[in-house]
């Protein structure tokens, strides 16, 4: 229910990075980048327990976790305070950045698998293709920000490569549980991000 | 011992040496060796295929070969599979052969090798093997990648029930491992040091999505697993079946049993194939399939129907001949002609299916109940006439067809609904009257009972009524009642008349009934009898008329009790004399009565007999209104006249009468009673029940009683409701009234004569004192207007008293000489003081007055001044005054005394008292006669004042008046 209205709102968001010429003050974008930010914290854990429980004991168990399993296509969020403090404006934004564009490819990827492996779940599918919608409105946020910053903007990359296709079953399992998990945690380091500059930036 | 060590050495080097032997022998290699073998590793299906060549065939040469198969798993003496596969071997050919391992390739490495030898069936042993190929290695591990764990096999698919073998290869051997199936941790076996191995039996259908089973390590790694995919088992399809409608399709249809696709593989899929034709085609859906019959005429077909999945195919056949497997489509165009009163014809066209087939239709015709059923032999359309049909009646026809030569299936029916014409009545309507006598007019109330279907033959429009006078022929009369009445009154004279009645519909007229009302009502006296009906109704009888009768009428009413009583009637034939009368609206508790009519030939019916009764009696359901009379100590009546036996659930045969009372003793006539609340009470029973009063007797005096009068039936009696409750009155009572109330009447009577006499005896007994209030004396005094004037009460008079001391001298000796030297005290009113002094002359002589105080208070005859009305005494009490009143009064009066002479020594009383009277003592003058007589004072008012009793107080209020004049 709530999906649509989501969709729609981020519309305009999506749309501003195209629209010509760049806003003169960096406020507005990193104000909107940080709602949406908010906006996506709150449903990144229902995304990750609709997931889990599509995908059979050991993910459906309650209280899994494997904290373990990595993508070496997919960044990790886990960062020490230190070296995310160390961090410049540009340093921040360009691995959110990165890591957005990264999870943007690993979610549509995760939908493709579960559309195979778990073809009766509509729920499950409507939530991934929304994370990943709300993860691409947050790259254009970002986009707009470091134009408004003048920071040069990263080239997009494929980051997925022809790797995953190969895999079984249950790599694919594993493998959309780490982007889910993931995404949840880039959020949450995309949120803190956009709280300082928000700061910084004040509007 | 040693022999047998000897002997084994022995025996070991003549195989030896044997062994040696062939191999020179055979020295020579086999020339159709197996060569170039290369394996090839097929994971997803855990297969390996061998792939290998023969030379030195000649050209065009085949030759049947077999080859010996030897597959080895982790190292080569570990022989798991050996295999003998023969076949035809041609020149330059490439042969093929796999092998399906059961444990996963990637747990284990595996070597084969072959030797061959040729298949000759004249030489069953293949005693002549080429040399064994070297062994081939297959190590799937080595290109597993760096992983610290592995599990196999991936992504498996197989049937629910099957058995499964699972590994996993750990690179991390100082980790300890543990595998889960679905969470349930699994044991297994170890196969080397790094590999484990899992057999799974009779693996489970969990869910479509397929069954997780993963590995973890305890030092933190992560896990790794696989999904292990289990389908459900194909099922062979049941209840294949090919039929067709118009020969030109062919429609097979059946049941596929249970679902086994998962979401990973489609599900069973469906292939038609005919032999005959060879054409195959995949059918769309689960459960049918069309085939297009060929245009040539092929009769015979041979079907193969295959279910097919991923893991098995399973075929079903089904060989026939098309015309005998022909399903006719339903019927249709039904139509109906000729429809009459009985007759009908029916007509339908079938759906062609060629200009060779027959066909067998079935017609049912259902109609009132009834089913009729026709078979017809039909090629294009069909007919089918119905005859002795009921007039004006829906019927409902339905046709069906099937092949007539090979008969396979009814086709479905179609129906269609027609209804015949209308007839003329059949009979004639049942008619019944009832004759009342209203002033000399007889008022018969036609009935008549509809006509039954059967009977009205189409739509009854009105009812026809011809009244014929059978005493004046001439005159007749005409009704016509439309329908749908079922009766109308007549008023008629006293004569004789003959009733026609006839119904009518669209059609005809039916037969008449006929019914003679006579002039003379013929209600002779019958006795009622009672008759005891049952669930079913009442079973009546009566007696066979001696005359000609052409039948009886049994008459009663459904409603008794309503304000119509719903008249009913029955007409039996004339040899009949019982019948059961049965109604829907006969109720329990309700009193029927039926009368018995025979019809004579004239047609007049007369009463023969009366039945009354109950379908079922039930307890009376109610007291009667019992009315007490004539109480006395002994007795009382009680009396229920208004009861009325008739409207009562049950006949009634008496009553019972309960009396309580707290002696419980019953007397002759009376029985002991227990009631239900074990009351005890005692029970008088009246057996005839139009007694409706009773006399309760032999009761005790002062007593309290209660009764209860209850009918009783066959069935029971009535409710045990509230008694009554009765106190019989005292014996004595009555007599002592009888005295009583004449004595009371005597005192009224006196009292009545006193009263109108009661001036008469109040002047004869006691005749009124004088009131001084009210004495025209005050009338007069009032006149002089003078407001502080009243009269002295005796009450506030306080003798004085007057010492008389015994002076030897003067003439007043004689007054005091027998009173020696005592002193003597006189009471004198006080007024008289003032005269006292210089008079020496006192007299005594009011004898009235001291009549008249020797009745009253000791002082009553001493005038008092008034001390109650305050403003007298307001007057008279002012303070200065009075102190200086009474020092004058006192020093006047000692000094009035004259000291030598006095003999009178008066003390007056008041020294400290506060009459008045002497206030005037010094300024009043006496009066004018110093010998004052009290006999005067009663003189002075005789003419004033009618009473005569205040003279002394008028004294004082004369003296009181002037000493008032002085001090104003």
């Amino acid at each position: 229910m709530s999906y649509p209205l989501a969709q729609l709102c981020l519309l305009p968001l999506l749309l501003s990075p195209l629209s010509p010429g760049a806003p003169i003050s960096p406020a507005e974008p990193i104000s909107q980048a940080y709602s949406l930010a908010l906006y996506m914290q709150k449903n990144t854990s229902t995304l990750l327990q609709t997931y889990l429980q599509y995908q059979g004991s050991p993910f459906s168990d309650p209280g899994f976790s494997a904290p373990e399993l990595q993508l070496s296509s997919l960044p990790p969020a886990v960062v020490s305070f230190k070296t995310w403090h160390a961090l410049d404006d540009g340093e921040r934004l360009s691995h959110a950045q990165g890591a957005f564009l990264a999870l943007t490819q690993h979610l549509q990827l995760v939908g493709d698998d579960q559309r195979d492996l778990n073809p009766g779940s509509p729920m499950l599918l409507a939530q991934l293709g929304a994370a990943r919608l709300r993860a691409q409105g947050l790259l254009g946020n970002m986009a707009a920000i470091m134009t408004a910053l003048g920071l040069p903007i990263p080239p997009e990359e494929d980051t997925l490569g022809v790797v995953p296709f190969g895999a079984s079953a249950f790599e694919r399992k594993c493998r959309g549980y780490v982007v889910t998990r993931e995404y949840g945690h880039w959020t949450d380091r995309a949120v803190r991000d956009l709280a300082l500059l928000k700061a910084k930036y004040p509007g | 011992m040693a022999l047998f060590s000897v002997f084994q050495t022995t025996f070991l080097l003549a195989l030896l040496s044997l062994r040696t032997y062939q191999s020179e022998v055979l020295s020579e290699p086999l020339p159709w060796a197996p060569e170039s073998l290369k394996v090839f590793i097929n994971s997803t299906h855990q297969c390996l295929h061998l792939q290998w060549s023969v030379h030195n065939l000649a050209h065009h040469q085949e030759l049947k070969m077999v080859f010996q198969i030897e597959i080895s798993r982790i190292k080569t003496s570990n022989v798991i599979w050996v295999e003998n596969y023969s076949t035809t071997v041609k020149w330059n050919q490439v042969l093929h052969w796999s092998w399906e391992s059961k444990l996963p390739l990637e747990c284990a490495k595996h070597f084969i090798r072959m030797r061959s030898a040729e298949d000759d069936a004249k030489t069953p042993e293949q005693s002549f093997w080429s040399n064994w190929s070297s062994w081939e290695e297959v190590d799937v591990q080595n290109s597993l990648g760096h992983d610290p764990l592995f599990v196999f096999p991936k992504d498996k698919l197989v049937e629910e029930g099957s058995n499964v073998t699972i590994c996993y290869v750990s690179r991390s051997p100082q980790s300890n491992i543990s595998c889960y199936l679905e969470g349930v941790q699994m044991q297994g076996e170890q196969l080397e040091p790094n590999v484990t191995v899992f057999n799974l039996n009779h693996v489970a259908f969990i869910r479509e999505t397929g069954t997780n089973i993963y590995c973890k390590g305890d030092q933190g790694d992560s896990i790794k697993g696989i999904v292990l995919f289990v389908s459900k088992v194909l099922e062979e399809p049941k209840e294949f079946s090919c039929e067709t409608q118009d020969l030109t399709t062919l429609n097979c249809t059946w049941d596929p049993g249970s679902d086994t696709g998962l979401l990973k593989q489609l599900s069973q899929s469906y292939t038609l194939f005919e032999s005959f034709s060879g054409k195959k085609t995949l059918c769309k859906h689960k459960s049918w399939c069309s085939w297009e019959v060929a245009p040539e005429s092929q009769e015979m077909y041979n079907f193969t129907l295959t279910a097919e999945n991923y893991l098995r195919k399973r075929s079903v056949h089904l060989l026939f001949n098309l015309t005998h497997r022909v399903h006719p489509m339903a019927p249709f165009s039904v139509l109906f002609t000729d429809v009459s009163t009985t007759n009908a014809t029916m007509t339908w066209k079938v759906h062609s299916t060629g200009n060779y087939y027959t066909l067998l239709c079935q017609v049912k015709l259902y109609g009132e109940g009834e089913v009729t059923q026709h078979n017809v032999s039909v090629e294009v359309d069909g007919e089918q006439l119905f005859s002795g049909l009921e007039p004006d009646t829906e019927y409902r026809a339905q046709v069906r067809c099937a092949n007539a030569n090979h008969f396979w299936k009814w086709s479905e029916w179609t129906h269609q609904n027609f209804t015949t014409a209308e007839a003329a009545p059949s009979e004639a309507p049942d008619v019944w009257r009832n004759v009342k006598s209203v002033q000399g007019h007889s008022v018969v109330t036609l009935f008549w009972k509809p006509l039954s279907k059967l009977q009205a033959n189409g739509k009854i429009l009105f009812y026809n009524i011809v009244i014929e006078n059978l005493d004046r022929s001439s005159s007749s009369k005409f009704l016509s009642i439309p329908a749908p009445a079922n009766g109308t009154e007549l008023n008629l004279d006293q004569c004789s008349y003959q009733i026609h009645v006839t119904a009518h519909n669209s059609v005809g007229t039916s037969p008449a009934s006929v019914i003679i009302v006579s002039g003379d009502p013929g209600n002779k006296e019958v006795e009622e009898e009672r008759v005891k009906g049952t669930e079913d109704g009442f079973s009546l009888s009566w007696k066979p008329q001696p005359g000609n009768v052409t039948g009886y009428i049994v008459e009663w009413c459904d409603r008794p009790r309503g304000p119509l009583c719903d008249l009913q009637w029955k007409s039996v034939g004339p040899t009949t004399t019982s019948t059961v009368v049965s109604s829907d609206a006969f109720r329990p508790g309700v009193q029927y009565n039926f009368r018995i009519y025979g019809i004579s030939t004239e047609r007049v019916p007369y009463l023969l007999e009366k039945k009354t009764g109950y379908s079922q009696e039930l307890a009376p359901s109610d007291n009667p209104q019992v009315v007490m009379s004539n109480l006395t100590s002994r007795s009382f009546t009680l009396s229920w006249k208004d009861y009325s036996i008739e409207s009562q659930p049950s006949f009634i045969q008496g009553y019972h009468v309960y009396l309580k009372s707290k002696a419980g003793q019953c007397h002759s006539g009376s029985e002991k009673a227990v009631l239900s609340d074990d009351a005890v009470c005692c029970k008088y029973k009246i057996d005839n029940p139009k007694q409706k009063t009773f006399v309760v007797e032999n009761l005790q005096p002062e007593s309290f009683y209660e009764f209860l009068v209850t009918p009783y039936s066959s069935v029971g009696e009535g409710p045990h409701g509230a008694f009554t409750k009765v106190t019989t009155p005292d014996e004595y009572s009555p007599i002592l009234i009888r005295v009583i109330l004449p004595m009371v009447f005597c005192i009224l009577l006196i009292m009545i004569i006193c009263y109108l006499k009661s001036q008469w005896m109040k002047e004869k007994c006691y005749p009124d004192i004088p009131d001084p209030y009210k004495s025209s004396v005050l009338s007069l005094i009032k006149s002089k207007e003078n407001p502080r004037l009243t009269i002295m009460n005796i009450k506030d008079c306080v003798p004085d008293s007057i010492e008389v001391l015994n002076k030897q001298e003067g003439t007043r000796k004689s007054l005091t000489e027998t009173e020696s030297s005592k002193p003597t005290y006189l009471y004198l009113l006080p007024t008289e003081e003032s005269y006292s002094g210089p008079g020496p002359c006192i007299c005594f002589e009011n004898f009235t007055y001291n009549q008249a105080a020797s009745d009253s208070a000791s002082c009553g005859h001493v005038p008092v001044a008034p001390k109650a009305p305050p403003s007298q005494l307001a007057l008279l009490t002012s303070p200065e005054n009075l102190l200086k009143a009474l020092e004058e009064n006192y020093m006047n009066s000692l000094g009035e005394i004259p000291a030598g002479e006095t003999s009178l020594n008066y003390v007056s009383q008041l020294a400290s008292a506060m009459t008045g009277d002497k206030f005037s003592l010094p300024t009043n003058p006496p009066e004018p006669a110093l010998c004052s007589e009290y006999k005067m004072q009663m003189a002075i008012p005789l003419g004033l004042a009618s009473p005569p009793s205040s003279g002394s107080s008028s004294l004082s209020s004369f003296t009181l008046l002037d000493e008032g004049e002085h001090y104003h």
